[in-house]
């Protein structure tokens, strides 16, 4: 069995109270923090300070490791006599064992099994998967890698049909092995859409911007627009304005427990950038005869505020 | 490598879970659970069941995080009173996300 310096892991005096045990923990597991640390030996410096802090925050386990002595970090020692007698086995039973299991299982009464023999549940895995919309309206099967510190697995999951950004998914006993009996561990998958050239998503609905000629939100007109399964045919009313919605039903992302969302067609109008010469004089005869105000509501006087110099 | 496609379980309110589910999937003690019940960071409704009993159920929508709520306890090694206030920030933040998505979805880009 190896020493580890659980002192020197934290930074702290042998003589440290529990008070600077703490802060000397909570420090640096605020740096190495996998969820804040970008740093590639983050999860194995957090792991050390936590395996240094579970037994000195410990009075019990604290003494026992301090019996210890101070044996050179990573020097090979055996467990004194009475760590046999407080863990109801004999001596022969540490091989397989390192310091933090031997520690871990301390104060859980005489006879109690050490951690490395208790049913220990299986690892938890967490990731988040980017998908298309078009396999989350048909489904899809992703492969996750899954890799720890017993090697890298491969596993497929199906994804159901249906699934929206921001929905989280349990794999029931997919993840790490469980250990002496315990259970498997799960895999939560966080579902993110991909950015879509065309479509945005809230929820099941779908949106999409409709470019159109100023005739033909003028006169309407029916257009071929894409969804998810192919083109459909959308009509677009005659005085369509842009900002307008023009709503498909059922036309966005499917639900299997309800309502397919629906297809927005968001309508924008738009012009050539550039204008042929008889194109000119249309727009201009147009505007000639067109007597319609768009920007009356600019030209009204602003009602004078008393309370305002 | 097997495709598996029956173990999987929506984490939303179509899919509730009972206590015992819910402390397994947070890794957090029943009797925890319940104190946080008390604290109002959850909210069982109760489900009928034959004879007019009831259980207490829980929407899968805490599930998320009343997990990052407990790992973040186990990790700086906090009182289960912050788990209360990490819920109502999470939920919170998850609400505005999501509010975020939607008014981005519907405004032309």
């Amino acid at each position: 069995m190896q020493y580890k310096d659980y002192y020197a892991a934290l930074d702290i005096p042998r003589d440290a109270d529990l008070d600077q045990i703490k802060k000397a923990y909570r420090k640096l597991a605020r740096q190495h923090h996998p969820d804040v640390s970008k740093a590639a030996d983050a999860e194995a410096r957090f792991k050390d300070a936590a395996e240094a802090y579970a037994t000195l925050k410990n009075p019990e386990k604290r003494a026992a490791y301090d019996a210890l002595g101070q044996p050179r970090p990573g020097e090979e020692f055996s467990p004194p006599p009475q760590w046999s007698h407080a863990h109801g086995q004999d001596a022969t039973g540490f091989g397989e064992m390192d310091l933090e299991d031997l520690l871990a299982a301390m104060g859980q009464g005489r006879g109690a099994r050490p951690q490395g023999r208790r049913p220990t549940p299986g690892r938890d895995y967490e990731d988040t998967v980017h998908i298309s919309l078009r396999d989350a309206h048909h489904g899809t099967e992703l492969h996750l890698n899954l890799g720890d510190a017993e090697g890298e697995r491969k596993l497929a999951v199906t994804i159901p049909v249906g699934v929206i950004a921001g929905q989280k998914l349990r794999l029931r006993g997919k993840g790490g092995p469980g250990r002496h009996g315990g259970e498997n561990g799960d895999i939560y998958l966080h579902i993110v859409f991909k950015p879509d050239p065309i479509f945005r998503a809230d929820r099941h609905d779908l949106y999409f911007d409709l470019a159109l000629a100023p005739w033909e939100a003028a006169l309407g007109a029916e257009l071929e627009v894409p969804t998810l399964d192919g083109k459909v045919v959308l009509t677009v009313p005659p005085g369509t304005r842009a900002g307008r919605k023009l709503r498909l039903r059922g036309r966005g992302l499917a639900n299997p427990r309800g309502t397919a969302g629906d297809l927005y067609a968001t309508v924008r109008i738009d012009i050539a950038p550039t204008l042929s010469e008889r194109e000119r004089v249309l727009y201009q005869e147009l505007g000639t005869l067109s007597s319609v105000d768009l920007r009356s509501h600019l030209n009204q006087e602003t009602p004078h505020d008393p309370t305002r110099p | 490598m097997t495709p598996q496609d029956r173990d999987w379980q929506w984490l939303d309110a179509g899919a509730p879970l009972n206590l015992m589910e819910l402390s397994t999937v947070s890794a957090i003690s029943a009797t925890e659970i319940e104190e946080l019940i008390g604290y109002g960071a959850l909210h069982p409704f109760l489900h009928p069941l034959n004879a007019g009993q009831t259980i207490p159920l829980f929407s899968g929508h805490c599930v998320a995080p009343l997990r990052t709520a407990g790992k973040l306890r186990r990790d700086y090694d906090l009182d289960l009173f912050t788990v209360v206030i990490m819920m109502d920030f999470l939920v919170r933040i998850e609400t505005l996300e999501s509010q975020l998505t939607s008014l981005k979805a519907r405004h032309p880009s």
